[in-house]
């Protein structure tokens, strides 16, 4: 029996499809495969994420990620040539923002539009083993907690004198590390107590109410991807 | 209730502290714009992650746990733009650090210390894009100004790779150590561990 719940006609496309298109994504942008014959995929990539950012109506997020693309890209573009070594290093910071910003906010898309028991589903479907899906999903359910709770253990600190980069530069590691490791321990013990009473445990196959199959969006986009490999392949091995 | 199968509990204690040791190595490699921190990343990396890393060995008794951690670091390196060597040697590395550490039978602290330094190699292995492949790794760098280039590819002759395995392997012991200390000094009183 399957149900039909707002929640499916509201994401667009398939866990599956999503972790291929941010495989695709980190291959062709961030590893920057292919290069020049790439190049009209290369843009499409960048620009795919936004559009799915924006189906889901996050637009706040999306312009702000267009702008400081823009940005970084033109500032870049104009630190080209004859660099000394500030420059040099500014310039790969912006290099490293426009090669890894697409990545990001696909990433974001991502956590944002895919319930953790929509990818353990997906991912059981593909038979990948429960041994490396809980603990991705755990992954990408705790990086927004260790960083919201290294930012209050910085506030803590810096109203204690203790910074980064004062004479004491152990000291400054340990008191920050304890804490966030003591604190994300606690917190590892509750989160695997609430998957317990959620019969994480139980060994027998999981149900889910989310409805997942592939659509039309999802046909298009695995066509994509497929087409940029196999047009990488061509440029590299037979031309 | 002793099973040698891992449970729901020990996945999630190995994606937490993937997630700690991942959020600190990106922390860290932020700095790698310096052209001689992109060398020392292979002596912070190591030390720095001892202390998450030593905490995540004591919550170790099943095989497969560090594996797992060093399959998805791996993974996520590769994600994220290094090679897909940090995954290859990562997951060698693992499961060599989890014969280590079971030799030990899971408590053994100068084993746990030796274990953390093998299965930190990952980080070494992100440098065998600059060893062995250096034009095609430098081409789609090539703006970052000549000089970025030459300072880096001048640090990294292809004699300096068994040199870094030896830095890497030291520091992870070191950063074991240091994590086996702060463990004592701060974990095993309050009782966490």
């Amino acid at each position: 029996m399957e149900y039909r719940l707002d929640r499916n006609v509201h994401s667009l496309l398939d866990p599956r499809t999503k972790l291929l298109l941010l495989f695709t994504s980190s291959v062709f942008v961030v590893g920057n495969a292919g290069e020049k014959q790439m190049f009209v995929f290369y843009w499409i990539l960048v620009f795919l994420p936004v559009l799915l950012l924006f189906a889901e109506k996050e637009w706040k997020f999306g312009f702000v990620a267009i702008a400081i693309y823009v940005g970084s890209y033109f500032a870049q573009m104009a630190l080209q040539h004859d660099l000394n070594s500030l420059e040099s290093a500014l310039a790969l910071m912006l290099y490293i923002v426009t090669k890894i910003l697409p990545t990001v906010i696909l990433a974001r898309y991502i956590v944002k539009s895919t319930k953790v028991s929509e990818f353990l589903a997906a991912m059981h479907r593909m038979h990948v083993s429960d041994k490396l899906t809980i603990p991705i999903s755990v992954i990408f359910r705790f990086f927004p907690t260790v960083a919201e709770e290294s930012r209050s253990i910085n506030d803590a600190m810096r109203m204690r004198g203790i910074e980064m980069g004062s004479k004491k530069a152990t000291e400054a590691v340990e008191y920050r590390m304890v804490p966030l490791i003591a604190s994300c321990s606690i917190i590892g013990e509750e989160l695997s107590a609430a998957a317990m009473t959620r019969g994480l445990e139980v060994g027998e196959k999981r149900s889910c109410i989310w409805n997942i199959r592939f659509g039309v969006i999802d046909f298009i986009i695995i066509f994509f991807c497929l087409v940029c490999f196999i047009w990488w392949g061509i440029g590299r091995f037979f031309v | 209730m002793e099973s040698k199968k891992l449970t729901a509990k020990d996945l999630i204690h190995t994606g937490i502290y993937t997630a700690i040791c991942a959020v600190l190595c990106c922390a860290i490699a932020m700095t790698g714009v310096i052209p001689i921190m992109m060398v020392l990343l292979v002596v912070f990396v190591p030390i720095l992650t001892g202390i998450p890393y030593m905490m995540f060995l004591t919550k170790v008794d099943k095989f497969g746990m560090i594996l797992i951690l060093n399959v998805l670091m791996g993974a996520l390196m590769w994600v994220t733009g290094m090679s897909y060597y940090a995954l290859i040697v990562g997951t060698i590395a693992g499961l060599a650090a989890e014969f280590i550490y079971r030799a030990g039978a899971y408590k053994s602290k100068r084993l746990g210390i030796l274990a953390y330094a093998v299965s930190g190699l990952y980080c070494w292995a992100n440098y065998f894009g600059i060893f062995f492949n250096a034009d095609a790794y430098f081409s789609t760098r090539q703006n970052f100004g000549q000089e970025y280039i030459d300072s880096v590819t001048s640090m990294l002759p292809v004699w300096m790779c068994p040199v870094l395995f030896v830095v890497d392997i030291l520091c992870g012991i070191i950063g074991g150590w240091i994590g086996a200390k702060v463990l004592k000094k701060h974990f095993e009183k309050a009782g966490i561990t």
